[in-house]
């Protein structure tokens, strides 16, 4: 029987359509979904030879300008090339690391560093021979941003950081390839009616003596990634290591926060896309009572309620893209031509955040959905659907925002400020 | 150097549904890609390029409906510097001759052409007819199931490739210019475009040519041009299921004889 082909590409450019074609085609041939789930079960670090695979079709960071070493590719191209990561790996790993985490994040990082990190970190991660990525979560700041502890003070030429970050994504994987991190720190007093004031941010090597990486943890899914976290005792960075302008942080981390969840919600769909597909296959297949599972209602309104919701997120992450390339095409606009920009921030933010509940929920649900449907094989991880429930439970639990912080944003921008709930 | 590659776009599927009426493929919804003989064909030419000191231009041709420039940006971001689609109404409704002589004025039209690679054949149509009759259209060399090019050498006037038969391979020399029709051995893997590639196959250039441009009689080309033709298209029914014999061999000889008897088969 013919496979089940749920993609429809017609509305993409040319260019688009061959991006697709090429992940496939190598997937096809290095990253089959058998390896996925091996990798997957072996656990972290990362497969070096993935790495570099990813590297070679050109696929880290497009979003960076041409003239610092990107494709200078718009956000419109970028979630093809996510949604197709998470397409061909739905256990969320290669997207996470590579798309949320290495482009998003380092895209950002890029637009705010210097010289001399763009050349020593941001160029080799595009070649896959560093890792880069964000440190903002600490013991007493998840959802709560602001909350952190970590301090920065200057001595000299020289900032000394002190602090804790837990949960960070590819810890292990930045001390094999080298590389750096992202890291927020406080370089003033707590202001505690404006708590994210004084927030600075700094690239911090993760070489750089009194880093403390520490022991991996066991994660439910997306195994072939590490996340573990790192102790800074007197971790001196150079003036030059800071990001962008002291005391910005803050606004920096929500750009930041966004590129990578524009990310996830793209990596989203393809992780549905590819659960709904291999689901069609077997419940084609499949008989009981004479007939193929395909045909009983009980089993296929809810996979046709599923892939609507599919190509609805679809449609809201293309839409979310387009929002993403203006806000960034009108930078400046208004200091140049006076005219307004299209969109505020926080209103990219609000559907930013719609995609970023929406699509990772629906993935969860979709796998949870396909392992009823398939019974017993469903259970077994021969099958995609355990191992992609496991991973993308991670972006509904809290990487890049928990469930709940989506929702305050979306309230905060449809009800009114009136009603932040922790104001 | 010049060579070209004619390159074919093939609905994505081994199960080709024919409109039992016009006796045509049914394209509509059916993804489309480069057809996989053509694919190895320009691989080769690429490779050959890479291995010449000579400048070489490769340029990839193809006749179709618009929508066959996916192919051909395809090709470009595979490495083909340039691309040539043959697109007009005249040009529909083509057969393999039809095809043949489209495909031969416009390699006549590019001119000073030194190797025309084609695939063995196409994976929907599937007649292997077209490069051989490109061949003969330009009056030059034809090679076929060739599986790889050992070199292609202008001063002497000659091109050396290696070609698949039943019982092995043959090294055949031919002289120049020729058209090669390529066949992959098994485990063949085309490269792969990576995004620099793809982004750089924007900047290259993909000319349209109508009949306009290729000149000559509007009889020639298309469903006028066809020498051939389609009384009726169908799918050959399911064969039946065969009988086996477990026997030792003289008695099988001899079951099978009373079997064919039996079927009025002798
Ligand atoms: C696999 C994985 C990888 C990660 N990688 C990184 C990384 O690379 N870098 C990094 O900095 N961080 C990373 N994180 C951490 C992530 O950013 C945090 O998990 C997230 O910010 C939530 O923080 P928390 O886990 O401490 O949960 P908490 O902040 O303790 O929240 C717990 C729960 O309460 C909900 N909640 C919180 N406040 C409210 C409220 N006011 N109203 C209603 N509900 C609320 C949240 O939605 C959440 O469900 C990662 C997390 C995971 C799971
Ligand atoms: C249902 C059906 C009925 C047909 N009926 C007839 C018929 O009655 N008589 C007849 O002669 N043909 C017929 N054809 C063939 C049809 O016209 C062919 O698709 C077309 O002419 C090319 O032949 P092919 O696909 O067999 O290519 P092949 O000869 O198998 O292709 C060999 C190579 O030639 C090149 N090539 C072929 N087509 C093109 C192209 N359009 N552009 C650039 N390069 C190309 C490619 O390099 C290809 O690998 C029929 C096809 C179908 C599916």
């Amino acid at each position: 029987m013919a496979r089940t082909k749920l993609s429809d590409d017609r509305d993409l450019t040319e260019e688009q359509k061959l991006f697709k074609e090429s992940i496939n085609d190598w997937a096809e041939r290095n990253f089959p979904l058998e390896r996925v789930i091996r990798i997957n079960r072996e656990g972290h670090p990362f497969p070096q030879d993935i790495v570099e695979g990813l590297a070679e079709l050109g696929l880290i960071m497009v979003t960076v300008p041409e003239e610092q070493g990107g494709m200078g590719l718009t956000w419109s191209d970028q979630i093809v090339i996510a949604e197709q990561l998470g397409y061909i790996d739905p256990s969320i790993a290669t997207a996470a690391g590579f798309m949320a985490v290495e482009t998003g994040w380092g895209f950002t990082i890029n637009r705010y560093a210097n010289e001399e990190i763009r050349e020593r970190y941001i160029k080799p991660a595009i070649q896959g021979d560093k890792f880069v990525g964000i440190a903002t979560t600490e013991p007493k700041g998840g959802s709560d941003v602001a909350g952190f502890e970590s301090t920065g003070e200057k001595d000299g030429d020289e900032w000394v950081l002190n602090g804790e970050k837990t949960f960070i994504s590819g810890v292990e994987e930045c001390r094999r390839m080298g590389g750096g991190y992202w890291v927020n720190v406080r370089t003033g007093p707590k202001i505690p009616e404006a708590p994210h004031k004084n927030m600075t941010a700094f690239f911090v090597p993760i070489d750089t003596d009194g880093v403390q990486p520490q022991e991996p943890y066991d994660d439910a899914g997306r195994g072939s990634l590490s996340t573990s976290g790192f102790i800074m005792e007197d971790v001196r960075i150079p003036d030059e290591y800071m990001l962008g302008e002291e005391g910005k942080g803050f606004y920096y981390t929500m750009e930041g926060v966004d590129n990578a969840r524009i990310l996830i919600g793209a990596s989203s769909v393809g992780v549905t896309r590819r659960i709904l597909e291999e689901a069609a296959d077997y419940i084609k297949e499949r008989e009981t009572f004479g007939r193929p599972l395909a045909k009983y209602e009980g089993i296929q309104f809810p996979f046709v309620e599923r892939y609507i919701e599919l190509e609805a997120s679809d449609l809201m992450v293309k839409k979310v893209a387009k929002m993403q390339d203006q806000r960034y095409d009108e930078e400046g606009w208004l200091e140049r031509t006076g005219k307004a920009k299209t969109y505020k921030p926080t209103e990219i933010a609000k559907w930013i955040s719609m995609i970023k509940y929406k699509v990772p929920h629906l993935a969860k649900d979709t796998a949870d959905d396909a392992m009823h449907w398939l019974g017993a094989a469903g259970y077994s991880s021969e099958y995609i659907f355990e191992t992609a429930w496991r991973g993308v439970m991670s972006y509904c639990v809290g990487a890049e925002g928990g469930a709940n912080i989506q929702k305050l944003v979306i309230a905060r921008e449809t009800l009114g400020k009136d009603y932040i709930p922790y104001k | 150097m010049l060579f070209v590659v004619l390159v074919k776009q093939v609905p994505d599927t081994t199960e080709v549904e024919v409109d039992e009426e016009t006796g045509t493929i049914i394209r509509e919804g059916v993804p489309s890609v480069l057809n996989a003989f053509d694919e190895f064909a320009l691989n080769e030419a690429i490779d050959l390029k890479e291995r010449m000191d000579e400048d070489v231009e490769i340029i990839a041709v193809s006749m179709g409906p618009p929508q066959a420039k996916d192919a051909l940006k395809k090709c470009l971001a595979i490495g083909a510097d340039s691309a040539i689609l043959l697109t007009d109404r005249v040009f529909a409704g083509a057969d393999t001759w039809a095809t043949a002589v489209t495909l031969g004025r416009a390699v006549k039209k590019i001119g000073d052409v030194d190797v025309v690679f084609a695939g063995q054949e196409a994976s929907d149509g599937n007649t292997a007819q077209v490069g051989p009759e490109v061949a003969a259209q330009l009056g030059i060399s034809q090679l076929t199931f060739v599986a790889d090019i050992e070199k292609v050498d202008k001063e002497s006037g000659h091109i050396i490739c290696k070609k698949e038969t039943d019982e092995g391979h043959v090294r055949i020399k031919a002289e120049l210019p020729a058209v090669i029709a390529c066949m992959p051995e098994p485990g063949f893997e085309p490269k792969i475009p990576n995004v620099r590639d793809i982004m750089k196959a924007k900047k290259k250039s993909l000319d349209e040519w109508t009949f306009e441009d290729l000149g000559g009689d509007e009889e020639e080309y298309g469903l006028d041009g066809s020498e051939s033709v389609v009384i009726r298209t169908y799918s050959p029914p399911p064969k039946g299921e065969g009988i086996k014999i477990e026997e030792k061999p003289e008695i099988a000889a001899e079951k099978i004889i009373e079997f064919m008897e039996e079927e009025g088969l002798l």
